[in-house]
């Protein structure tokens, strides 16, 4: 089998500055102050590969690099060292979901992150419905965003990641706020993706929906990787080990 | 996506895209009134109404482009961290929605123009390529200010006030002829005023009056319109550069 995901060798480290200068003034007030910077390493030196139509799991606790690891998947952060491949598209959904515009209506923000991800306009047009359909969402489509509740937003969210055409997907805590019956329909969906040979990275704090859908979990710790292997091995690892502590 | 963010502008308004049409055609009134009735310096040039008419159409276009582009990145952040594209698609659909409505108030022009028995001429092609470098210069502009909005949030503070300055600088309700010939040297560095001298004297010819004068003759000897195309090629480099340098690291800064 061909490999989807090649992570070889990758370092993130943020750099926090102590006082945020976003403002000149601040600079011409103490030219002279060095801006102290705390540096946050979040990934140190992260490599695994994902083989194509693996449904792989990311497990870890709060700041362990798991959200900054899926961004430098995603090609939205660069990595200060190291190297990533992805072969074929690539669907992200990040922190419940796209970048919708509060301002607007469903319609346009569909149109809008379908464009931005890449759907031509005739493809949009097909797809439209597909995507208003599994969100359940066709009596609200002319609703602006500031009106939809988070349950609602990633119900449209999700449904929009899985339109659009990708060989990968990546997926960051999906289920979080959906109600029971459209966590159901995802799963469903997840099944699917099996089926279709998909290739998924999934991250989630739901130990169970892991075991129950990842062929293999990584565990990230401190921005390392802790353990890499069958869902059963490192979820129990992350349990005694991690969550004990 | 810049047709939906002209929609998203204007959406709650009760007379719709009327005020982007509505809005120049306002401080053309006041202005004309002003000056060429209060004031009486419309006496200098010949064509007071269209004089100021073109030089407000031209003005609104750069400083609501580059007041819409510079924010953009930072307001469009939630999208950025999200998804992977070209982040210089945000400021350029910023700036269509501008782009729509200067083309909206062009018919407004036309409109003076048929009233003030305007005859079209073959020079007015011209007018194309000098939009050309008008446009390149306001889209460089906003495109530097909008990746340098993300480190410096005073940009906005600092482009406002400029704006602000640039509204008197530019000669937009005087003719630039009046200034004495230091100033005028300083005026023609900002390829603005050269466009709209320019279409001016393109569009009104002769008609603009005694004080016409253009980059050409107060660089004449020096490169003449040169000087300011030069200064466009160099934003327009500058922020290119700039753009892509800054772009990979949007999504951590927001």
């Amino acid at each position: 089998m061909a490999t989807a995901i090649e992570v070889a060798g990758v370092s993130k480290t943020f750099q926090i500055p102590h006082e945020q200068r976003t403002f000149l003034r601040e600079y011409f007030l103490h030219p002279f102050r060095r801006v102290t910077y705390e540096r946050n390493q979040a990934l140190k030196d992260v490599s695994f590969s994902v083989e194509e139509g693996e449904f792989f799991g990311v497990i870890g606790p709060n700041g362990s690099g798991k959200s900054t690891l899926l961004r430098i998947l995603a090609g939205i952060y660069v990595p200060d060292r190291g190297a990533v491949r992805v072969r074929g598209l690539l669907s992200p959904f990040i922190e419940l979901g796209v970048g919708f515009n509060p301002e607007l209506n469903a319609r346009d923000n569909i149109r809008i992150n379908g464009t931005l991800a890449g759907l031509t306009k005739r493809q949009l047009e097909r797809k439209f419905e597909e995507v208003l359909a599994f969100s359940e969402l066709e009596r609200f489509v002319d609703q602006k965003l500031k009106n939809y509740s988070s349950g609602m937003l990633v119900r449209l969210a999700y449904s929009l990641a899985i339109q659009i055409p990708f060989d990968v997907l990546l997926l960051d805590e999906v289920l979080a706020v959906g109600d029971e019956a459209f966590q159901e329909k995802c799963f469903a969906t997840f099944d699917r993706f099996k089926e279709e040979g998909k290739t998924v990275v999934f991250v989630s704090h739901a130990l169970g929906l892991v075991g129950r859908f990842c062929d293999r979990v990584l565990l990230l710790h401190e921005g390392a990787v802790r353990a890499l292997g069958s869902p059963h091995e490192v979820t129990d690892l992350y349990r005694e080990r991690i969550l004990v502590a | 996506m810049g047709a939906i963010d002209f929609k998203a502008k204007y959406t709650d308004a009760a007379l719709g895209y009327v005020w982007s049409v509505v809005k120049p055609l306002a401080y053309f009134g006041v202005l004309w009134l002003v000056f060429a009735h209060l004031l009486r310096t419309a006496n200098q040039t010949e064509d007071f109404t269209l004089f100021l008419l073109i030089g407000i159409l031209l003005f609104l276009f750069f400083i609501d482009s580059v007041s819409t582009m510079l924010p953009s990145i930072v307001e469009g952040g939630a999208t950025l961290r999200r998804l992977a594209f070209d982040p210089i698609l945000i400021p350029l659909s910023a700036s269509v929605a501008v782009g729509i409505t200067f083309l909206a108030n062009i018919s407004a022009f036309v409109v003076f123009a048929v009233i003030q028995r305007i005859e079209p001429r073959v020079e007015w092609v011209f007018v194309v390529p000098l939009l050309g470098e008008l446009y390149l210069f306001t889209i460089a502009l906003g495109l530097l200010l909008s990746a340098l909005y993300v480190r410096f949030r005073d940009v906005g503070q600092v482009w406002e006030l400029v704006a602000q300055l640039l509204f008197f600088a530019c000669a937009i309700f005087y003719p630039v002829g009046i200034l004495p010939s230091w100033a005028q040297k300083v005026a023609f560095l900002n390829p603005f005023v050269q466009v709209m001298q320019d279409i001016r004297h393109v569009l009104l010819g002769g008609a603009s009056g005694p004080y016409d004068v253009s980059a050409g003759n107060v660089y004449a000897g020096y490169g003449g319109r040169l000087v300011p195309i030069v200064i466009v090629a160099l934003i327009v480099l500058a922020a290119f550069v700039f753009f892509r340098r800054e772009g990979r690291y949007f999504a951590e800064r927001l």
